[in-house]
């Protein structure tokens, strides 16, 4: 009985770090979508002539200033690349977690800091590793 | 269609390249269970249980990097599977683990000393792990409209526009990256990356949703999937070098060729040294992990005493691979010292050393030995034969009768039989000698060959005194 106890607590734990992984993943690809939408805004502003733009809320248009809305989006942007790396990283500890959970050894190197691109150029131009 | 008409080209071409098969190409592994408990016969390895189970514990203190800086010295008479079993681990540690072979004659060379070919092959077992990073925008392409200005003149503009399975989007182009666009021929259904920081274009196929938009496409058209999730990803490669990689293209009279023709010469140890500090500087900042690796030298025995000395210090660096080294010898003369030790090594090293003994085949092992290299060398054997050959085994050697089973299928193909008779066997072995039988066939015509001292025990004179 206690057995049956342990291994449902174990399954029920797998499930729920796999599925916060693949909300994760989801949400990842939902902020760049809004991260690449805001972008095609940005461009569309630079063009723009006009003092003044519609901007969408929610359901509801509002016509804004064009500089404000300008540095709206830009903020929106930085916070949604902050947003993602953060989510990224974490996704790093959660996917190493759950393959401890499933009794898999670590994805090798998933943890290191990655070279910096001098390095990495340097390395690459020796044809050390592809390029 | 056209891309499987291409596939069956391929295969034909591949039946009719020859392939080498080398004398452990059968090994796969070590053959052991979860527990690591050795299975009869498995991932080609047969019997030698205890000296397989040992091997089964090194393998995971090495994988628990426990290991590093000591030594094993698997010993046992010729045949009895020691390189067999070192490939094994070898096999069993991944393509991730660096491993070195090399024979223990292999350090004498004129071109650099033998302490450099033992710090090379040390070095060349000691792997790094590192990541290279990039930001990358991967999709398919939609459409890639340039706008040309009237009259040639004026700055051209353009727009991609790229999709992933989850959503699209327009990115205008400046006047650059419509030019690497179009030395690309990116067209609309081409799968794409453009690095970030680079901005360099990188076509990695056509959509297969666009597979039927021709008829007949080029044979090197590739299909992939439609990217899925985010347009700009990060992708992260790890790699894995080897400590003697880095030193070779770091070295500067030598290009990254030499690592390609194995014509290094010697590399200066200010090279090694200030590769050692960068390496230290990479683990400190998380920038690199350390992979001791395996450095296995067969016939160690071949080693002199020099060589000994080197190790014995070398094993204790803190970033040693694991050596394992072989020998068929029993005690012996140390080479380049006049003192005899057991297996030949002196006995300050085989302190150190973890002893392994493999001990001759039984009966029924040989038979299951030779049914394996009958697979392996994709030859149909009868069952009397291999009894034959089993017996031919036992009495003269497990190699020599290994010898015989591609020298029978030969005979076997030339009466064009498809399975290899008893006569077969017979035959090949009135053709060929061996060991024993030549050297009884030398005894009894001594006379009539040169260069003879009739005193019948030249080999002294073949011992060489260093």
């Amino acid at each position: 009985m206690q057995n049956e106890d342990k291994i449902l607590e174990h399954l029920v734990s797998v499930e729920k770090l796999a599925n916060e992984i693949l909300s994760d993943r989801h949400e990842i690809v939902m902020l760049d979508k809004r991260r690449n939408q805001n972008r095609e805004a940005l461009r569309d502003l630079s063009k723009s002539s006009q003092k003044k733009c519609w901007v969408t809320v929610g359901s509801v248009l509002v016509k804004h200033n064009l500089d404000d809305t300008r540095l709206l989006l830009e903020n929106d942007q930085k916070q949604l690349t902050v947003d993602i790396n953060k989510l990224r990283s974490d996704l790093k500890v959660k996917v190493n977690s759950l393959r401890d959970l499933e009794m898999q050894k670590p994805i090798p190197g998933l943890m290191l800091v990655p070279l910096s691109s001098k390095e990495t150029e340097g390395l690459s131009s020796s044809k050390l590793i592809p390029s | 269609m056209a891309s499987i008409a291409a596939a069956q080209v391929q295969e034909v071409r591949s039946i009719t390249r020859i392939e080498r098969i080398g004398a452990h190409s059968h090994i796969r592994g070590l053959g052991l269970d979860d527990s690591l408990e050795p299975r009869a016969v498995s991932q080609g390895m047969v019997g030698q249980k205890m000296a397989r189970k040992a091997a089964g514990v090194i393998l995971q203190m090495i994988r628990e990097g426990k290991i590093a800086g000591r030594a094993v010295l698997l010993a046992g008479q010729p045949g009895t599977g020691k390189t067999a079993i070192a490939m094994g681990l070898a096999q069993a540690l991944g393509p991730d683990t660096p491993f070195t072979s090399m024979a223990g004659s292999e350090i004498f060379s004129l071109e650099m000393s033998k302490t450099e070919a033992l710090t090379q092959a040390i070095r060349k077992s000691i792997g790094i792990r590192i990541k290279e990073e990039s930001e990358i925008i991967e999709g398919e392409v939609v459409e890639v409209v340039v706008e040309r200005a009237a009259g040639g003149g004026g700055a051209r503009v353009g727009r991609l526009t790229l999709k992933t399975t989850d959503m699209e989007t327009n990115y205008d182009m400046g006047a650059k990256m419509i030019d690497s666009l179009l030395k690309e021929k990116v067209q609309a259904g081409d799968v794409i990356t453009i690095d970030k920081a680079t901005g360099k274009i990188n076509k990695l196929g056509r959509s297969f949703a666009r597979a039927r938009d021709y008829d007949a496409t080029g044979q090197q058209a590739r299909f992939v999937q439609c990217p899925e999730g985010e347009l700009q990803k990060r992708k992260e490669v790890v790699h894995t070098v080897t400590l003697h990689e880095i030193d070779v293209i770091n070295s500067r009279t030598h290009g990254f060729l030499a690592l390609f023709s194995g014509d290094t010469g010697e590399i200066k140890s200010e090279i090694r040294e200030q590769i050692n500090g960068k390496v230290a500087e990479w683990r400190e900042e998380g920038k690199a992990e350390m992979i001791p690796g395996v450095l296995f030298i067969d016939e160690a025995h071949m080693l002199d005493i020099e060589c000994f000395s080197y190790l014995n210090r070398a094993l204790e660096s803190e970033t040693a691979p694991v050596v394992i080294m072989a020998t068929n010898r029993g005690i012996t003369r140390i080479r380049g010292t006049n003192y005899k030790s057991p297996h030949g090594i002196p006995l300050d090293l085989l302190d150190r050393m973890i002893i392994v003994p493999t001990s001759p085949y039984s009966h029924q092992e040989l038979r299951e030995i030779l049914n394996i290299r009958c697979e392996e060398e994709d030859c149909q054997m009868s069952a009397d034969a291999l009894t034959v050959l089993t017996r031919v085994a036992t009495e003269t050697s497990l190699r020599y009768s290994i010898q015989l089973i591609t020298t029978a299928s030969l005979v076997a193909k030339r009466r064009k039989a498809t399975e290899v008779s008893m006569e077969d066997v017979k035959k090949v072995y009135s053709l060929f000698l061996d060991e024993h039988r030549s050297e009884q066939f030398l005894k009894e015509y001594q006379d009539e060959f040169m260069f003879n001292d009739g005193s019948g025990d030249a080999p002294q004179l073949m011992e060489v005194s260093q």
